[in-house]
């Protein structure tokens, strides 16, 4: 399963057209909050998270799910500087980062 | 007899030098070609040069450099025809430093004709520190305003790219989608179904949204209308400048001022010229300040159809690639850039009738940015209303 957490809906829906357009299990979540009070994780699941949700931050879930024992296949997403990306990351072991707009095809990065 | 007379002199002499340096404000005089007699105690102050250095030196040691040439005109002149431009009037004028920086004074003229030839004392009064209180005072309220545009114009950038940001990812993840899918209907054989049409409606959508953006940033630079006044130009640079030195207080870079003694009229938002000053301003002091001699010269100028104001730092000015996207928005070298104020600034001075170009510098040249706009004229109208 694919697991979006994005606050901006036409960017959740955008990455949700993409990845279920190629026949891919989806879904949307608007808050990490939503995310946690509603679902769980498996070991085969691929998350993708905004970094820069309201509220409980994307940096703030991973660390939360690591804790939890629940280390899925993470693929961050954000806008922000380089600089202040790697702030919201310390210490977060194996992410991929993929920086808004898009500057390469997404579903080939979230997939690989 | 004689030795009397000497006397008398001698005593009358070391009175009026030591008058001179109890004097609160400069006193300087000179002969009839411009060579300093007597330069006191506050000269060496003001201007940094011992009276030992000053004395027999023209007077235009300490003048700008652009005043001394007319200085120069004005003794001619006066000598030739007799008008007096200064003599008894008094007037403000610029003064400048042995390290270069130029500064008003109130310079009051009186002449002695004396059997040497005539001679002038010049009696100059610092303004620096009057103009400070009054600025501080008339302009603390202008710097609210000021400040707030110019703040609200970062944050703007900041949040339009933000803002852009969440659009453009929608849009391009959307065509991705599209592209994919129609990829998949030719490898199928199949033709493209109602839903692509409807991804395709949502791109449309988000980049609508994003050109609203956009637009919304455009009118605040250029519809909105400018609230055109005839305005001195100097005047408007000079508070921009003190505005700046205001803010920057404690700032290691001097800011020279270069300026001549005529108005120069312009038919231009006060404000938006000042937004386009300090813009280029706040640029050059950012690279002045990492330089050796740390200094930014403003200079005004005009010939018969324009006005310039030339804003030239000691940075090392930029290379050709710089040049390129200079104007661009969101073109910056620097970490913490928007890349918005050289673009705004510019748009500013086209939506005046004017532009703002730049000369890149190097080779140990700071970059120069120039202003131009349209002088003012006086047309039929006008000439009416006055008449
Ligand atoms: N005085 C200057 N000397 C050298 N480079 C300059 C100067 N002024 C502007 N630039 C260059 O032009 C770029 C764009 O300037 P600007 O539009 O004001 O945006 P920003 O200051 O946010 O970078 C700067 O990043 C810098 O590279
Ligand atoms: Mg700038």
């Amino acid at each position: 399963m694919y697991i979006i957490v994005e606050d901006d809906p036409s960017v959740a829906d955008a990455l949700e057209s993409l990845l279920s357009g190629a026949g891919l299990p989806v879904r949307v979540f608007a808050s990490a909050e939503e995310f946690i009070h509603s679902s769980s994780l498996t070991s085969e699941d691929t998350m993708i998270v905004d970094l820069g949700l309201p509220g409980m931050s994307g940096g703030e879930l991973v660390r939360h799910l690591e804790k939890a024992g629940a280390t899925p296949k993470v693929i961050a997403i954000s806008g922000k500087s380089s600089r202040t990306i790697a702030r919201e990351t310390e210490g977060l072991s194996d992410l991929k980062i993929l920086r808004k707009p898009p500057a390469a095809d997404w579903l080939e990065a979230i997939t690989a | 007899m004689g030795e009397l007379e000497d006397r008398r002199t001698a005593v009358s002499e070391a009175r009026f030098e030591s008058l001179l340096d109890t004097a609160a404000d400069g006193v300087i005089v000179i002969d009839e070609t411009g060579r300093m007699l007597v330069f006191n105690k506050i000269c060496e102050r003001l201007f940094g040069y011992s009276s030992a250095e000053a004395i027999g030196q023209n007077v235009s040691l300490i003048m700008p450099p652009e005043f001394s040439v007319s200085h120069d005109r004005f003794m001619n002149n006066y000598h030739r025809t007799g008008e007096k431009r200064i003599i008894g009037i008094g007037r403000e004028v610029s003064g400048m430093h042995r390290d270069g920086s130029v500064f008003p004074l109130e310079l009051s003229v009186g002449e002695a004709k004396t059997a040497d030839g005539r001679q002038y004392i010049g009696v100059l009064r610092d303004l620096r520190s009057r103009r400070a209180v009054e600025q501080r005072v008339s302009q603390l309220q202008a710097q609210v305003v000021h400040m707030t545009r110019l703040s609200a114009m970062d944050e703007m950038g900041a949040a339009m790219a933000h803002e852009l940001n969440q659009p453009l990812t929608a849009l391009l993840l959307y065509l991705q989608a599209v592209a994919r899918q129609i990829k998949t209907c030719f490898a199928d054989n199949k033709p493209p179904s109602d839903k692509m049409l409807g991804v395709l409606d949502k791109a449309v959508q988000e980049a609508e949204r994003a050109s609203h953006i956009v637009q919304r940033m455009r009118q605040m630079v250029e519809k909105r209308d400018p609230e055109r006044a005839t305005i001195d130009l100097r005047e408007v640079v000079n508070e921009a400048l003190d505005l700046s030195e205001f803010v920057a207080q404690g700032a290691t870079v001097t800011i020279r001022r270069v300026f001549g003694m005529t108005p120069i009229h312009v038919d231009a938002d006060a404000t938006q010229i000042q937004q386009i000053i300090l813009n280029l301003l706040r640029n050059a002091l950012e690279v002045a300040k990492e330089s050796e001699e740390r200094w930014v010269k403003v200079s005004i100028g005009a010939d018969d159809r324009s006005a310039f104001v030339s804003v030239t730092d000691s940075g090392p000015g930029f290379s050709e690639d710089v040049s390129k996207s200079l104007f661009k928005t969101f073109s910056t070298t620097k970490k913490s850039g928007m890349g918005l104020g050289l673009a705004i600034s510019r748009a500013i001075a086209q939506n005046h009738g004017g532009d703002l170009m730049a000369d890149p510098g190097g080779n140990g040249q700071g970059a120069t940015f120039t202003l131009m706009l349209p002088m003012h004229h006086l047309d039929e109208t006008e000439d009416d209303t006055w008449g």
